[in-house]
């Protein structure tokens, strides 16, 4: 349990998932939101902070809120 | 898929400029601090006269002033956080630094050393300059806070 909970707080597994629903591969995500491939693959694990900015523009491309994707409720 | 929107040259996302940015400003830390040695290694070192070194010595005193300046102007010192007494201890802190060093230069490693009125009216010049470059900081933080409160209205 804690060990998905570590998971789950470590890597943004609600952009991934979001990603795959919207069938985009992280070379396409990042594309169509102007970044490049890796700057998705470290948020999607966790490893950098997207601005404000580039999260609305994650969220607008997944068509998800930003309460959706970027918001722990275990925080 | 793709967007058309990408620089035709150099396409840097936020994260790369965000890394470039660290790169940057610590290999700039490192260049300061070079030339601070290079210079102290050339006056108490080798021994050379300042108008030997002077090309670096201007540079680095316009930098450090320069940055400091843009630093206050651009908004990145929350210098209305900072309490009077904290500016006038640093200040005061300055002119104790400026004095240990031109003692240590005159005094330690020359010889003869310099008489106390010699001192004295070196002491006077220190604070001069000091009060000069607060003045230019004081100036360039009142010029940012306005700039930054017209772009707010």
């Amino acid at each position: 349990m804690e060990y998905l909970y570590y998971l789950y707080t470590m890597v943004n597994l609600k952009l991934k998932i979001a990603r795959v629903e919207c069938r985009l591969s992280q070379q396409e995500l990042a594309d169509l939101c102007d970044v490049t491939r890796q700057t998705i693959g470290l948020i999607e694990k966790g490893k950098y902070n997207p601005t404000l900015n580039l999260c609305i523009k994650i969220s607008r491309v997944l068509n998800k809120t930003l309460n959706d994707l970027f918001w722990d409720e275990n925080e | 898929m793709k967007t058309n929107n990408k620089k035709p040259f150099l396409n840097m996302d936020e994260r790369n400029r965000q890394v470039a940015n660290k790169v940057i400003s610590i290999m700039y830390f490192l260049t300061i601090i070079a030339m601070v040695g290079i210079i102290f290694y050339r006056q108490f070192v080798i021994g050379q006269a300042i108008r030997e070194f002077e090309d670096i010595a201007v540079i680095l005193t316009v930098n450090s002033l320069f940055l400091l300046s843009a630093l206050l102007y651009f908004g990145a010192i929350p210098i209305r956080q900072l309490k009077l007494k904290s500016i006038v201890l640093i200040y005061f802190l300055m002119i104790i630094l400026g004095s240990l060093f031109t003692y240590t230069k005159y005094n330690i490693f020359e010889s003869p050393g310099l008489s106390y009125e010699q001192l004295f009216e070196k002491l006077i010049i220190i604070i001069l300059i000091i009060s000069l470059i607060f003045l230019f900081y004081i100036i360039f933080s009142i010029l940012g806070n306005r700039k930054l409160d017209k772009e707010l209205e």
